[in-house]
């Protein structure tokens, strides 16, 4: 019953709006977009201009039915984001405003920015309007697909939940409740929570699963050459190995550039040819020094297919290794018949130095080598 | 009169190889002052040690008294590790006073754990005071301190300074002290407590080993998780354990600590063995004969024998040592098929790996009428970097591929009390946190996940998610299965301490007894995070009741096993109907025949 008196008011809300016709431009939007949206994550190329193009895809928006999903298309049709403008009420206690925002989805349904209207600023709850900061941070919301928003219904956020008293900890908060503050826009928890599951809801797979009944292997390495994380874990899930070999150079790329979830995706699903070649291997080792230590871990799980000038190299990296990487790096030496020499300086050097936590390991190594 | 005591187990005068040779262990010091005893990381280091928790405030001096065999000159060694090596000072630093005599040099300035020459000194009486006086309150440790009329270090490495060790005290391979019982379990966390409730209700006698003060692992007052999941068929029992739910960390924690330890000392049939901790286990012909333990101050040993043996030490230990299967770290999301699209390689990798969920230390502060002043900590830096923090909760997680939740928990702890110090220190630079000052930081690593014990049934995400009704159902649990990541895998810039949540919601699921006993040790229950799992399957029901229902589950088996006088496999196979009436029967306490 409650539903029904707040899409009646709406209805009536949206029949007045209507009559003093178009509610507004987007920043930089006409038919198709030619600037990148306000609010983005992907990349975006100069010059890019983006046309509509009309799906049989719809998102459905409380109270006001489907919305139409439509495709954004490069110059040679090819689609490289979705959209949807979206208008619908968002009611608290009874009080009901509307929401007009333009969303973006990538090719695989997830979340890539939005535009707001100019003459339709999105309000709060008491009427005011986002500031810059508010947009920003809406922004951030809905970039996090794990929000705490997701397994939350509406009313477990309004009402904060009884916190015991305590002996004596007036520091130690309830998690949720910090948690909720702190990733949504103050007083606009309503506003927040339409546009989080309106962008996070069914219409991430039914996208998904249009990209995938045309995907073919240009748009695979179109993917592969972007930098969101979703899209290059993606293509590397479907490359071949032969796709893998002949795309090492900007795989060793992502590998060194990307997020740490990327890398060790990518190193522990190199196919077996790149251990027995030199030249596929080289570029990974040669970002050692640069990615995260899970991935220098997985890297050197492979020290026993690496040709010597990796060992040589990582000799002259013993500071970025944690004590366990150097011990495992220590023992594939103890392993090897004779140690180059210049090997063998690099560990001299690293164990006399006095600032280096682990410089004892090495000391210890060298004892024993000698002995 | 105790001091003296445990000095004279660890005095000796030994002709030969020692000269005349003085091993004081710290944690048997008569009187540790504001120093706390640490059992942890037995198994890596060699032996439980002291140290100074003061969250930045020196703590009171540890004293005890020595005897010397003959007067003269020693040499003096401390064992100890600086925890944080780099430039910086040392921060766990403390000094040795041995009598009158207060040295200066500095201790607890050594990369990795090792041996401090101290000084020698003039010995010219029988006895003397030793002090361990903390310089910081930053955790210095001490293990022990060596007096030698020989001017030769002690040996370094664990596997000969064991073998050194074990030598100066001149102990026996085997306890001289050996007791039986009709099941002994190990770990008294919440499984191990229901565990040891439900065989005691049965008739069993029962020891329970525990390395702690204080009764309920992750649950307890020193950690201070609250339990979460649901009771299943043991409300009853498990009442007597749980907790509120109180944010973790709270001080409420005490409440409930006081509640669990007196229900389990209430029953007659369970010797309780607080701070002792088993380190061997042996088996003969795949069935564990017995479990060796020692008390973490004393030194003193216990041979525990039974036919039945529970393992709820959450790190598997009694399964490892008697060569029980296990497994460490993430399946390939084929092997049991347990793939989450939505958040595909967080959930379940497609090659194997060895992470692992990890393991929390919570902490919390408050605000004072006072100013409170709280010290620099360049050491903490590095991990905490820009984030400031007054307190924490279960996201303050650590867990990382090089470092394993067993072998490297002492780094695991250390980091995060980096990142807690850190934090706080970050945090105290703003006005508004001029009075606060830290309450209460765990020195207890709280582990989600290590090694997990094969039994015939391996539980998986896939039994939960299809709420598989297994004939031998005996755990039930409504809890969303919840595996948790180290956001600095999504991004860099996060701090690597902090980890999220992906929360699947099922619908009512259960675990199979089967799950419950090892498939290749005959004789071996294990009930806890070590229960028959894999690492998804693991997310929901590593909550501690549903731990605890697995507990009172396996302490009914051992009854019935020790009544038919059979191995836990036997009861599936041929006294599965009994064990589940059972298991029924015990829900509501019988009213007594006189009162009925």
């Amino acid at each position: 019953m409650k539903t029904l008196i707040v899409a009646i008011a709406f209805f009536f809300m949206h029949l007045g709006m209507a009559q003093f016709g178009d509610i507004g431009e987007l920043g930089g939007f006409q038919k198709g977009i030619n600037q990148k949206p306000e609010f983005y994550i992907l990349n975006w190329q100069p010059g890019m201009q983006l046309a509509e193009k009309t799906t049989a895809l719809s998102i459905e928006v409380d109270s006001m039915g489907l919305q139409p999903l439509k495709a954004l298309v490069d110059v040679n049709g090819r689609t490289v984001l979705y959209t949807s403008d979206i208008s619908t009420p968002v009611c608290a206690d009874g009080d009901c405003r509307s929401m007009e925002i333009r969303l973006y989805w990538t090719l695989l349904g997830e979340y890539a920015g939005f535009d707001r209207y100019r003459n339709a600023p999105l309000t709060k709850h008491d009427h005011d309007e986002f500031l810059s900061a508010d947009y920003l941070k809406l922004h951030q919301l809905l970039m996090d697909d794990n929000s705490i928003l997701k397994r939350r219904k509406i009313d477990e956020l309004v009402d904060k939940p009884k916190q015991p008293e305590m002996e004596g900890v007036d520091a130690v908060a309830g998690a949720t409740i910090k948690e909720v503050k702190e990733s949504v826009v103050g007083g606009a928890l309503y506003s927040c929570y339409s546009a989080w599951h309106l962008v996070h809801g069914p219409v991430k797979e039914q996208i998904k699963k249009r990209t995938l009944e045309s995907l073919d292997n240009e748009k695979l390495f179109t993917m592969l050459q972007s930098n969101n994380s979703d899209y290059q874990l993606f293509v590397l899930k479907k490359l071949s190995e032969s796709q893998y070999e002949s795309n090492y150079v900007r795989i060793a790329e992502v590998f060194e550039i990307g997020i740490p979830l990327v890398r060790t995706f990518v190193i522990k699903n190199l196919p077996e040819s790149f251990w027995d070649s030199e030249q596929l291997q080289k570029p990974f080792w040669e970002s050692f020094s640069k990615v995260d230590i899970n991935s220098r871990s997985l890297l050197l799980d492979h020290l026993e297919n690496s040709p010597e000038s990796v060992m040589k190299n990582l000799s002259g990296q013993l500071k970025g290794m944690t004590k366990n990487q150097l011990k495992i790096y220590l023992e594939y030496l103890a392993s090897s018949e004779k140690i180059n020499p210049q090997i063998k300086a690099n560990l001299e050097n690293f164990s006399s130095s006095d600032t280096e936590i682990n410089a004892y390991l090495v000391t210890y190594f060298l004892e024993d080598y000698e002995q | 009169m105790k001091s003296i005591l445990a000095t004279l187990c660890f005095c000796l005068l030994s002709f030969g190889m020692f000269g005349q040779d003085i091993l004081v262990e710290a944690e048997s010091f008569d009187n540790p002052g504001g120093w706390v005893i640490d059992p942890q990381f037995v198994q890596q280091m060699g032996s439980p040690y002291l140290m100074a928790h003061g969250m930045g405030k020196p703590v009171k001096n540890a004293n005890t008294v020595i005897n010397f065999p003959k007067t003269g000159d020693y040499h003096i060694w401390v064992r100890t590790m600086n925890w944080v090596p780099g430039e910086w000072e040392a921060p766990g630093r403390f000094q040795l006073k041995v009598g009158d005599k207060a040295f200066e040099k500095v201790l607890g300035k050594l990369s990795g754990w090792g041996w401090e020459y101290v000084d020698s000194l003039k010995i010219d009486s029988k006895s003397a005071q030793l002090e361990l006086i903390d310089l910081t309150g930053f955790n210095g440790r001490c293990d022990a301190i060596y007096f030698s009329t020989s001017n030769e270090e002690p040996p370094s490495s664990p596997k000969k300074l064991a073998e050194w060790r074990k030598n100066l005290a001149e102990e026996p391979n085997a306890p001289e002290q050996e007791q039986s019982y009709d099941l002994v379990v190990v770990g008294g966390g919440i499984a191990g407590c229901a565990a040891s409730i439900a065989a005691a209700e049965q008739g069993l006698k029962v020891a329970l080993i525990h390395d702690r003060p204080m009764l309920g692992g992750n649950a307890s007052a020193e950690i201070r998780v609250h339990t979460l999941g649901i009771y299943g068929h043991f409300e009853r029992i498990l009442k007597k354990l749980d907790t509120e739910h109180y944010p973790n960390g709270s001080a409420e924690a005490k409440l409930d600590q006081e509640k669990r330890d007196n229900n389990v000392k209430s029953y007659k049939n369970i010797d309780l063995y607080l701070n002792w901790r088993a380190y061997d286990a042996v088996a003969e012909n795949d069935t564990v004969r017995y479990v060796d333990a020692r008390q973490t101050s004393t030194g003193e040993r216990k041979r525990f024998e039974a036919p039945y043996f529970v393992d709820s030490t959450g790190d598997g230990w009694i399964g490892y040592w008697t060569g029980a299967e296990f497994s460490y770290g993430r399946e390939s999301v084929d092997t049991y098929g347990e793939e989450w699209e939505e958040w595909g390689e967080l959930w379940s990798p497609k090659e194997a790996d060895n992470a692992v969920m990890g393991s929390s230390v919570l902490w919390g502060s408050k605000v004072t009428e006072a100013e409170q002043a709280f010290p620099e900590v360049p050491w903490a830096m590095p991990v905490a970097k820009e984030y400031e923090e007054v307190n924490g909760e279960w996201q303050w997680e650590f867990s990382r591929n090089d470092l394993n939740q067993i072998d490297d928990a002492e780094e695991i702890r250390d980091h995060m009390l980096r990142a807690i110090y850190g934090s706080f220190s970050n945090a105290k630079e703003h006005p508004e946190n001029d009075t606060r000052k830290l309450e209460w930081v765990s020195y207890l690593v709280g582990k989600r996940e290590s090694r997990r014990l094969v039994g015939d049934h391996i539980f998986t995400f896939n039994d939960a998610k299809a709420g598989t009704k297994f004939p031998d159902a005996v755990v039930i649990e409504t809890r969303e299965v919840d595996v948790h990541y180290q956001t600095v895998l999504e991004d860099e810039k996060n701090p690597d301490f902090i980890s999220e949540a992906l929360f699947y919601k099922t619908p009512q699921y259960y675990i199979p007894y089967r799950s419950l006993y090892s498939k290749n040790i005959n004789n071996l229950f294990m009930a806890g995070r070590n229960f028959s799992t894999s690492h998804a399957g693991l997310g929901g029901p590593r909550v501690m009741r549903t731990t605890g229902q697995m507990g009172a589950a396996v302490g009914l088996a051992a009854s019935l096993c020790k009544k038919y006088d059979i191995n836990p496999r036997g009861i599936y196979t041929g006294y599965l109907n009994e064990y589940l009436d059972l298991i029924e029967n015990q829900k509501y306490l019988k009213i007594p025949k006189s009162k009925q």
